[in-house]
């Protein structure tokens, strides 16, 4: 039994952030959930579907963040407890629906998880999506810790449950993709059914009006219910001068800050959970008697800014407190949080010595580094039909000749923005982002714009946002050709199925919808194409780059990493004898170009190699060594 | 005979100013250059500083004399032709094959004669209407392949990528059908000190040209007047008809020949060769006379097998009158003069013949 079914009352368990969202929505007797997978949120939902049959959940990955909000909604209204979990930028997606149902309001508990990506390490945007919170009315949480985002979690269906309000829970990388300790709870007995009752519109101008205040209503009972929560404390000495405000991961880093400089004794934190809106009284209550506070968050001066506001209209019960922050610029309002930096801005504001690290170390660290860590750069994996349908696209691109362009969307197909895409993708902004542009473009003509313009995405973005841009190409007759590089799932987060793929999040049989059909039903010409059949490829789609109009090629291999997996794949090496090294004319084009890291240069021999290890068999080197010296093992030659 | 230059001069020099021929010499050599259609691309520099594509291209530098010595063991002495040994006129005896043939049926009749004799074990030719009006380079093994390979329809194919590809599966004694520039590159290939391809032919059969189309714009022209999948045969009869004749199921069409020429190739307006200088055997058509071939025999191999096939029965000869022999000389200076022209059009320097390394001689006649 995993530790998200452990019916054990305080027992402590090991928990990675995401297991611990999961386990806190198990807890508060979730019936639904639904989300569009993105890093660092992927981990909710399927925790959630891996004991889907034993606490009847339902799960589901939707389309897009904005259905996946939808059809959750719809379980709130029925009265069920749903939750939606998405990365940062599905917040964006789903914000024109979760800037309604804040007016019309909700009924079962609804919990939207928010997962940022400060860095942005698995993102194309930094983006803080706590300001939805203040744009939309909604209340705002922000666990700090693994055990808090259990606990968070829990009560966050229970507020909006009180609230008839959609509760946000913001989450970060660190916190989603860390484990650590968390005490369980105990497990409900579920016994909700669903019914449809009430009216939940938001169309009429007067009732909108209303409906508008009353949101605000609700979001002041939130601000009370805030001011007696456990999550807000303050921790420090009982007089200090100097406190670090802070919410989310910044607790963690302003704690190990303050004890790394030894400052346990002048500088105290005041934790808050609850940002948006503001437990003011209890923040009020813990800075009578402070001059100077420094406020930790991660990424925008969002605590920051509301704590200046109500500084503002405090200012007669607390007189001048000097803010140090992201406008003084003593902590960046981008990038992640480090204790480090935490450190620097208590430093640089005190007047303390810096804290310098050995030299010693810090060299002794390098070196231990690169001694272990070999350099890498983002790469498409070995065996991706990405890899080959990128050198089709630059082949049939400079056969053209015109100085075509790619433009590009989200997902594994980004990566084709360097090396190993051989560096063809021109822009990239966010889901369905490509092909918009591109239909954009290909209406230049009149003028004198004369490029031809590919827009790529991969198959579950087609479905989550490529088609109102296609459908727009069509209508508008825009000259553009749309590659869709479909590799029968969402790759990038771990393969989750889409529609598609013909299974469900329980790995269940599923219907499908064909993206050539789409393409059909819209009315645009579509081949499908095998990237791997490299040559044919080519030849196909330099004769549609000489069409006008809308077109879509569907490059279709399936993720090769889930293939190789599954089936046994052939065995390819390079018959040394035959590979004549420095002496061809391919200037080592498998290693060097190609750039599959399933084939290596041996130094020793030189000659080509293939890391049997790292290969997985798909054979598109193969057919592209000039002189045939790729085999497969055990064939007859 | 390389110049120690590689694919970046090769885009700069003969892609990127227009004068590729298309032969596909340059192709599947190494993975870097493709073709579609007739379209040739370097898809990404190799980084290598000399390469074989360079040296095989019929439009980087060629020593016309040093050629001559390498294929005919001698410099040419008719400065309009090129070395050969007999001119005459020859015709298919097997009249269905001069039925299907552009002219005389001579290269149909020979290629049969040389695949079925054993003389050769492979060919490389051209099926002159594949998908879309576009050619299509084959390697054939048996004579009954032959049939679709007759005629012409005046788009270049890669011929040479063809015959490239055909070394990876090691094939030898081989026979090609090319243009003069196929058969230029292909002797540039036998003479390098590579290992190629070329090396396995034993057998080129040269074709006289005057120009070839590109691809794109002649297709979409034609889009215009006919159904392309419609078009069985393109003919251009001799002068002085100036019209091209497409003969489709519909019945046959005609236009003027101007209207066709804003198509022809610019590489074709720096040709030096009409008549396949370097083949073995050149074959054309007869000014005047619909169902008879020039044949020009050059090389003593040439000239072997020629023998060879006239006892057998597989071709009939007779002379070329001299007003005609005359006339197609006349013709052939004509394209050198004008090629020499272009050229120095081009460079803007009256010494700079681009690609060409004339004698002495030469420069005497054309410059």
């Amino acid at each position: 039994m995993g530790t998200l079914e452990l019916n054990q009352p305080g027992k402590t368990v090991l928990m990675l952030g995401n297991e611990a969202i999961a386990r806190g929505a198990i807890e508060a007797g979730v019936d639904f959930c639904a989300a569009y997978p993105g890093t660092p949120s992927t981990e909710i939902p399927e925790s959630l579907a891996r004991v889907a049959e034993r606490f009847n959940i339902y799960v589901e990955w939707s389309t897009n963040e904005i259905v996946a909000l939808e059809v959750a909604t719809a379980a709130s209204i029925a009265g069920l407890r749903a939750l939606v979990a998405m990365k940062q930028p599905g917040v964006n997606v789903c914000a024109d629906f979760l800037m309604a149902i804040n007016l019309t309001g909700t009924n079962g508990g609804l919990v939207l998880v928010a997962a940022d990506d400060p860095r942005a390490m698995s993102s194309v945007n930094e983006q803080d999506s706590r300001n939805y919170a203040r744009h939309a009315d909604l209340p705002l949480l922000e666990p700090a810790d693994c055990q808090e985002a259990k606990d968070m979690t829990r009560w966050a269906f229970e507020l909006s449950e009180k609230l008839g309000l959609p509760c946000i829970l913001r989450t970060v990388t660190r916190l989603s993709h860390s484990r650590r300790n968390v005490k369980l709870g105990d497990l409900p007995q579920k016994k909700r059914t669903a019914r449809f009752k009430g009216v939940y519109i938001c169309r009429d101008q007067d009732l909108l009006v209303a409906q508008h205040a009353t949101l605000h209503q609700k979001l002041e009972r939130a601000w009370e219910e805030f001011e007696a929560s456990q999550f807000n404390f303050y921790a420090g000495p009982g007089k200090a001068k100097f406190v670090i405000v802070t919410s989310g991961s910044g607790w963690l880093y302003s704690r190990e800050a303050v004890g790394a400089l030894g400052l346990q004794d002048k500088v105290g934190i005041l934790k808050i959970g609850t940002t948006w809106p503001l437990p003011e009284k209890f923040i009020v209550a813990h800075l009578k008697n402070v001059t100077e506070i420094l406020v930790v968050e991660e990424v925008d001066p969002f605590l920051e800014q509301n704590i200046k506001i109500m500084l503002a209209e405090q200012a007669k019960t607390l007189g001048p407190i000097e803010v140090y922050g992201a406008k003084s610029g003593h902590l960046p309002a981008y990038g992640e949080m480090t204790q480090d930096k935490v450190a620097h801005a208590l430093t640089s504001i005190k007047g303390l010595k810096p804290r310098v690290r050995d030299k010693k170390y810090v060299e002794k660290v390098k070196e231990l580094a690169l001694a272990y860590i070999p350099p890498r750069v983002p790469t498409f994996c070995t065996g991706c039909p990405h890899r080959a349908s990128l050198w089709v696209i630059k082949s049939a691109l400079k056969l053209d000749g015109r100085d075509g362009f790619v433009t590009g969307d989200i997902g594994c197909s980004s990566i084709g923005t360097g090396l190993t895409g051989y560096f063809q993708v021109k822009t990239v902004h966010c889901m369905g982002g490509g092909i918009g542009l591109a239909t954009g473009f290909g209406k230049l003509d009149r003028f004198a714009f004369d490029q031809p313009v590919i827009a790529i995405c991969g198959d579950s973005t087609f479905y989550h946002a490529a088609i109102p841009a296609l459908i727009n190409a069509r209508v508008h007759n825009s000259n553009v050709l749309m590659v869709v590089l479909d590799n029968g799932g969402t790759a990038m987060t771990g393969f989750q199925p889409h529609p598609g793929s013909g299974f469900d999040v329980l790995g269940q049989p599923a219907p499908t919808v064909e993206i050539d059909n789409i393409c059909r039903g819209i009315g645009v010409e579509v081949r499908v194409r095998d990237p791997f059949e490299i040559s044919q490829a080519v030849q196909d789609l330099y004769d549609m780059l000489q069409e006008s109009g809308p077109r879509v090629m569907v490059f279709r291999r399936r993720c090769f990493r889930i293939e190789a997996k599954e089936k046994l794949q052939k065995k390819y090496f390079v018959d040394q004898t035959k590979c004549i090294g420095d002496d061809c004319g391919c200037a080592r084009f498998c290693s060097r170009v190609f750039n599959c890291p399933g084939i290596v240069w041996d130094q020793q021999a030189q000659r080509a190699m293939i890391d049997e290890v790292a290969c997985t068999g798909c054979g598109v080197c193969a057919t592209l060594c000039p002189i045939g010296a790729i085999l497969v093992r055990g064939a007859a030659s | 005979m390389e110049a120690g230059k590689g694919s970046s001069d090769l885009e700069q020099e003969v892609l990127s100013q227009g004068l590729c021929t298309s032969c596909g010499a340059c192709v599947n050599i190494c993975p870097y250059i493709k073709v579609v259609k007739d379209k040739v691309a370097v898809i990404e520099p190799c980084g290598l500083t000399e390469g074989k594509c360079y040296g095989f291209c019929p439009r980087t530098p060629i020593d016309i004399a040093a050629l001559d010595r390498s294929v005919f063991g001698k410099t040419r002495s008719d400065y309009s032709l090129g070395p050969y040994i007999s001119i005459e006129m020859a015709q298919a005896k097997d009249s269905e094959i001069r039925c299907r043939a552009q002219y005389g049926g001579v290269v149909s009749a020979l290629m049969k004669y040389a695949l079925e004799t054993g003389e050769i074990s492979n060919a490389v030719l051209t099926k002159p209407f594949d998908s879309a009006m576009m050619p299509k380079s084959v390697l054939v093994e048996e004579s009954s392949q032959l049939q679709e390979c007759a005629g012409s329809n005046y788009i270049a194919s890669a011929t040479l990528a063809k015959l490239n590809e055909a070394a990876k599966q090691n094939k030898v004694s081989i026979g090609l059908v090319g243009i003069p520039c196929q058969v230029l590159a292909l002797r540039k290939m036998q003479a390098s000190k590579h290992e190629t391809s070329a090396r396995g032919v034993k057998l080129v059969i040269g074709l006289f040209c005057t120009w070839a189309l590109s691809y794109k714009g002649f297709y979409e022209f034609l889009k215009g007047k006919v159904d392309p999948s419609l078009i069985k045969r393109i003919d251009i009869p001799p002068p002085p008809a100036n019209i091209m004749v497409l003969e489709t199921a519909a019945g046959d069409i005609r236009f003027s020949l101007d209207e066709v020429r804003k198509f022809i190739k610019l590489t074709c307006s720096v040709c030096y060769d009409m008549t396949s200088e370097f083949a073995d055997i050149s074959v054309g058509m007869v000014e005047g006379i619909e169902d008879w071939n020039t044949l020009i025999v050059r090389t003593p191999a040439g000239k072997r097998f020629i023998d060879k096939a006239k006892k057998a029965g597989v071709i009939n000869t007779r002379p070329l009158e001299q007003t005609r022999l005359g006339h197609l000389k006349e013709a052939s200076s004509l394209k050198k003069k004008r090629a020499v022209d272009a050229i120095r059009k081009r460079t803007n320097d009256k010494s700079n013949l681009l690609y060409l390394r004339l004698s002495a001689q030469e420069k005497k006649k054309y410059l």
